[in-house]
């Protein structure tokens, strides 16, 4: 395990809340497929990376998110990559990928190092692309989060994620070459995110992570033009979360498998309020760039109000809250 | 007619911001590379609440902050930056932590603190709310970050050149130089006399100031290269090119300095801004401006740099 651990002579900030962890009292467990998580807070893809280890302590999370990683090696986009707008942030990072190969020679290892368990989040430009990366990947991760938020290059560049054709192809060609738990991470722009998330399900999911970041285009407000190199990013931070509620919501009663909510989520409110609609689980990404501690704070948070409450699961919290 | 007129000064505003842009974009293109393995281990970052001892203006333009870390103050290298984490503000609350050069380190002693000092002008919603912190407040700070000026062993001599507010940028390479009894010449550019940084901060470290400004022309870009190889033209010995050039705060200065560089046959280091959101690394938000092919990913800023190898291109 890596620890989190102070300079002795100088100490920071990190010593005082690394050393408050609040008794985990409270069996907070989440399960998704054959993988159990302690909790049900985990960090978003792209908005985590091994470098987190020395600053936050990791193993309080239920689970450590990769960045996507595709099939073949991609530069990302032009700069600007990202700009941060009235309650929100927007992205057009490209997901710069050395393909599952360097992925593996590169950055695992200092995941595997993390000791908690690793998902890793997988892409593809085409629905058949996945299954080989997956296999690619082999005995490595604990999970497989397949994002399909991804243009599809056989379908004139339409998101794999809002046809549930595409879906249910790209996840049984995965089913194919894994038994580890698969999530699929659904994207905010379709027609009917029940339609999509049954599909990920009948397909042999194991859970669905609802949503990814919302297609947007900033301007300079001073110039008019784009502030973005690729002119069109993903918008992610507090603003979505009404809009990925709603979406959660919708999931939840179409699907048995658990649904992983993400959007906007900084407190253990926020993870509640998914909770409250149907959510079994989080993922926190924009918040960490400004506290890195945030999805720590969020797990932590949980288990206070439980205690609080004198109760041992979430589902009780929320039953003594909708009983008000 | 104060429509018009108003309507004319947005529209001038919006062509200089343009032009600036594109005229930076150009100058780094195809100038910086990544410097070879730092013999120096780069301090692990670490968070910390730090306490605002000092929040002020800074000449007319930007406000001098003074924050109490012992941890980072005593680890900083030069030309590292911070991760800031801006309080809300009256309501709007600041998503992404803005990133900062360390000004100044000065280490713990038997009763004070170490700090860190930075500089920042209001330029958005990010820095004005973060004007509005008071002196006793904390702010949370990630750092030190990134790779930094490197001296070599043996650098006698240094020339650096700040513009802006990224004279804090190279201000951390003066105090290392004064350290190692590096003879250092420092060009301070800005727009204004009164907007100048850093008079105070090279007079306390000996380093000999060439002060430069829109207002009378001699920030210039021909002019002051015409300037300073006139300078260190070899006439005497304290006129001998230096054996190094550190720049921060223009595209076009990093530029300029890379053609003296050439022209003295020395390297050049020059740091670079980004927008960032994490300034760790796997964010990949802050591509540096490098050429690379389409399917590999280029350097970034925070991680990679923020100080790069600046060479002018042969092609
Ligand atoms: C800088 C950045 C990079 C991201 N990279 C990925 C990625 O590689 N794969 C992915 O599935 N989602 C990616 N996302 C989307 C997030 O995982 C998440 O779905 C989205 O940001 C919404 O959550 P939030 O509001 O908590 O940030 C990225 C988001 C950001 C801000």
């Amino acid at each position: 395990m890596v620890a989190v651990r102070a300079d002795t002579e100088f100490p920071d900030a990190r010593a005082a809340y690394a050393a408050a962890p609040g008794a985990a009292t409270v069996d907070l467990s989440v399960r998704i497929g054959s993988l159990t998580l302690h909790t049900p807070v985990m960090p978003a893809s792209g908005c985590f990376g091994p470098e987190l280890g020395a600053l936050i302590p990791v193993a309080e999370l239920g689970a450590a998110v990769t960045k996507t990683v595709f099939g073949s090696a991609r530069g990302g986009n032009p700069v600007h990559r990202l700009t941060e707008i009235p309650a929100g942030m927007v992205n057009s990072v490209g997901i710069p990928s050395r393909g599952p190969v360097g992925y593996l020679a590169t950055l695992h290892p200092r995941y595997a190092a993390l000791d908690v368990p690793t998902i890793i989040s997988v892409g593809g430009h085409r629905p058949s692309e996945y299954a080989p990366v997956v296999a690619a990947l082999g005995e490595n991760g604990a999970a497989f989060e397949l994002n399909v938020s991804c243009p599809n290059l056989d379908r004139n560049g339409t998101d794999i994620g809002s046809d549930p054709a595409a879906i249910r192809e790209v996840v049984a060609a995965v089913r194919l070459v894994t038994d580890k738990p698969i999530i699929v991470k659904l994207p905010v722009l379709v027609a009917s995110i029940a339609d999509c998330a049954r599909a990920a399900e009948e397909a042999g999911a194991d859970a669905v992570c609802v949503a990814n970041s919302i297609p947007a285009m900033p301007l300079d407000a001073l110039t008019r033009r784009p502030i973005l190199g690729n002119v069109i990013g993903g918008l992610s931070g507090p603003s979505i979360k009404p809009i990925v509620l709603r979406l959660v919501w919708l999931a939840s009663r179409a699907v048995q498998i658990p649904v992983i909510a993400c959007g906007g989520v900084e407190t253990a409110d926020d993870a509640l309020d998914y909770f409250s609609v149907g959510a079994s689980a989080v993922q926190v990404g924009t918040a960490s760039f400004a506290r890195p501690f945030a999805a720590v704070e969020v797990a932590r948070g949980l288990q206070q109000r439980c205690r609080d409450a004198e109760v041992g699961t979430i589902r009780e919290l929320l039953e003594l809250d909708a009983a008000l | 007619m104060r429509a018009t007129a108003a309507a004319a000064a947005r529209r001038e505003a919006a062509a200089r911001a343009r032009a600036f842009a594109e005229a930076d974009a150009r100058a780094l293109d195809g100038l910086v590379s990544v410097r070879p393995r730092q013999a120096v281990p780069r301090p692990q970052p670490v968070w910390d609440d730090a306490e605002m001892l000092v929040h002020e203006p800074a000449g007319e333009r930007y406000r001098r902050l003074v924050l109490a870390s012992s941890s980072i103050a005593h680890t900083a290298l030069a030309g590292q930056f911070l991760m800031i984490t801006v309080p809300p503000h009256a309501g709007d609350t600041i998503l992404l932590p803005r990133p900062m050069a360390i000004h100044r380190r000065r280490p713990a002693t038997a009763d004070q603190p170490g700090t860190v000092e930075l500089i920042y002008g209001v330029v958005g919603r990010g820095t004005r709310a973060l004007a509005a912190v008071p002196v006793g407040g904390t702010l949370q700070v990630t750092g030190p970050l990134g790779r930094g000026f490197e001296f070599e062993t043996g650098t006698r001599s240094a020339l650096l050149i700040g513009r802006g507010v990224g004279i804090c940028g190279v201000m951390g390479a003066a105090e290392d130089a004064q350290a190692a009894g590096i003879r250092t010449t420092m060009v301070l550019s800005g727009q204004r006399p009164e907007q100048l940084l850093g008079r105070a901060d090279c007079a306390e470290l000996g380093v000999r100031v060439i002060a430069v400004t829109d207002d009378d022309g001699s920030s210039d870009l021909v002019t002051l290269s015409a300037g300073l190889r006139a300078e260190f033209d070899g006439a005497t010995p304290e006129r001998t090119p230096p054996d190094v050039v550190m720049v921060c705060g223009a595209g076009v200065l990093a530029r300029l300095a890379a053609e003296l560089g050439a022209h003295w046959g020395v390297p050049v280091q020059a740091s670079l801004e980004a927008h960032m959101a994490c300034g760790l690394g796997y964010c990949h938000g802050c591509a540096a401006p490098v050429r690379t092919d389409a399917s590999v990913e280029g350097p970034l800023v925070c991680a990679d740099g923020p100080v790069f190898d600046a060479r002018i291109p042969v092609d």
